[in-house]
């Protein structure tokens, strides 16, 4: 009958324990999933015969604007801004349009934290959209990412090469955006080929970058926007870094876990001990009284 | 009584060792720095001068210098770059054990304001004493780092996350991955110390953004 009280005792303790020394260990692992808590997002205006828009950014269920963008046009592609992650909303208004009116246009967006997103204006004006576009913040070892945004409205059809030797778009159709090709590094030629007209641009490619080619209508005829939307180690070094020889060693802070430890150990000792000690105390106390 | 006893030395021995546990804790906590290092104000440095150059406004890809020295007023770091590659293991380079006063920079990884996440490597310490990101670990978000380049330009950053990885479990990827704007990453030992093998067995990481 007191074994089991025992023993139930002591593993109620562990349990406590365990969940005292578990949950920080936790928290720690799953703050090392992502390094800041931020993700990025970035906007642009690709619809060819919509005049210039404002752009809102708004922190979900928040009324004022956390990023503005004015007077946007076409073939404009903004940096990336770094925001918390969380929901968003865009939303795009007349150039000049006060900014409580009614928006022509938003759209909804759910940040990750340590992913990037393109929300872009997209479409002829008539059929206007905003997409959300999930970009890599990845490369295969040794390659660049590339993709293609068919964003010409004259060339409503358009072929993508590269001279690496590849085609990224057979028949890319206006308002189309192609999935990431791997590409190895070098200076290649990107062509775009309309029906009508085409245009190439020389695009040097690191390795361990993403890049987007944007297909517009210029001024002159059918234009390559090359865009560099991230970069990282070409060659990623393989584990972390051996810098330290120890002549320092024991002057930081220290891990608080063994001590923490060595506490919880403690804890079950004098639990252990004085569970018995009572137990004794009490069962001297019953005799004494029959 | 003598059933007692026991039990008794089994309480003592647990309070005994719940104070040792609690004063341990104390003890080390204690050793950290309770106020930020710039109040140590000797070994803070002001901040480089020069034309900060503005972060890339546009997305499309710009070329910047090569960086050669590396500013970090709080913690005292003025330093020379050296360049790394990686070990035939695959690994990352780090400066000689001759020099570890200086960090470097890995030239497979974008220049520092250019897009992407620059990393620079440095010595903790060397068998006697302090290396070169000794206090690396002080750091905490919102402090500045600077970067001059090759052509005399200067970049500004701002740290945004301090971590610390055992190096079993180091994330590559977060590290060393694509970032889509200019960052930094600079990388450091940390954690305990392994006699045995004579090596830490975690890596500090600060990352830090370009501010314009």
């Amino acid at each position: 009958m007191r074994f089991p009280r025992t023993i139930r005792r002591i593993t109620m303790l562990l349990a406590a324990a365990a969940l005292l020394l578990g949950v920080p260990a936790a928290v720690a692992a799953h703050a090392s999933s992502t390094a800041t808590g931020t993700g990025w997002i970035r906007l642009a205006h690709l619809s060819p015969n919509t005049p210039a828009v404002d752009v809102y950014l708004y922190s979900f269920g928040n009324s004022d604007a956390q990023i503005v963008l004015h007077h946007v046009t076409y073939g404009t592609v903004s940096p990336y801004e770094a925001v918390s992650a969380g929901d968003y909303s865009v939303a795009m208004r007349a150039a000049g349009a006060s900014a409580t009116s009614q928006p022509v246009l938003s759209t909804s967006v759910t940040i990750a934290a340590d992913r990037a997103y393109t929300v872009a204006g997209m479409g002829p004006e008539s059929g206007l959209r905003l997409q959300v576009l999930d970009d890599s913040l990845t490369t295969p070892s040794g390659k660049s990412l590339v993709r293609v945004i068919q964003a010409s409205l004259k060339q409503q059809t358009v072929k993508f090469t590269c001279s690496c030797g590849g085609t990224l778009a057979d028949k890319a159709s206006f308002g189309s955006v192609t999935s990431y090709a791997p590409i190895p590094p070098g200076t290649w030629t990107m062509a775009a080929i309309g029906s009508s007209d085409k245009t190439s641009l020389p695009v040097t490619l690191v390795a361990g970058t993403v890049h987007t080619e944007v297909v517009l209508d210029g001024s002159n005829g059918l234009e390559i926007l090359n865009l560099e939307d991230a970069a990282g180690a070409g060659l990623p070094p393989a584990g972390g870094v051996t810098t330290g020889f120890g002549g320092t060693a024991g002057h930081g802070p220290g891990s608080p876990v063994p001590w923490a430890a060595l506490i919880g150990a403690g804890s079950l000792l004098a639990l252990t001990g004085g569970l018995r000690l009572r137990r004794r105390g009490l069962g001297r106390q019953l005799h004494s009284e029959v | 009584m003598s059933f007692r006893r026991p039990a008794a030395i089994i309480f003592a021995v647990g309070l005994v060792v719940i104070a040792a546990g609690t004063a341990g804790l104390l003890l080390t906590r204690h050793s950290t720095p309770a106020m930020r290092p710039v109040a140590a104000g000797l070994e803070a440095l002001p901040a480089p001068t020069g034309p900060i150059v503005a972060a890339p406004q546009s997305a499309a890809p710009h070329p910047v210098a090569a960086p050669v020295s590396l500013t970090i007023p709080l913690i005292g770091v003025s330093t020379k770059l050296i360049t790394l590659g990686l070990a035939s293991d695959g690994s990352l380079q780090v400066p000689p054990v001759t020099n570890t006063a200086v960090a470097g920079w890995y030239t497979g990884s974008p220049r520092p304001g250019a897009i992407g996440s620059a990393i620079i490597v440095g010595h903790i310490d060397t068998v006697n004493g302090p290396a070169v990101f000794y206090r690396l670990h002080e750091l905490r978000k919102g402090d500045q780092v600077y970067i001059r380049r090759a052509d005399g330009t200067l970049v500004k950053f701002r740290v945004t996350a301090v971590q610390q990885y055992l190096k079993d479990h180091f994330p590559t990827q977060t590290v060393y991955g694509p970032t889509p704007d200019a960052e930094l990453r600079l990388i450091t030992c940390g954690g305990a110390f392994d006699l045995a093998t004579g090596h830490y067995l975690s890596n500090i990481v600060v990352y830090a953004t370009e501010v314009s």
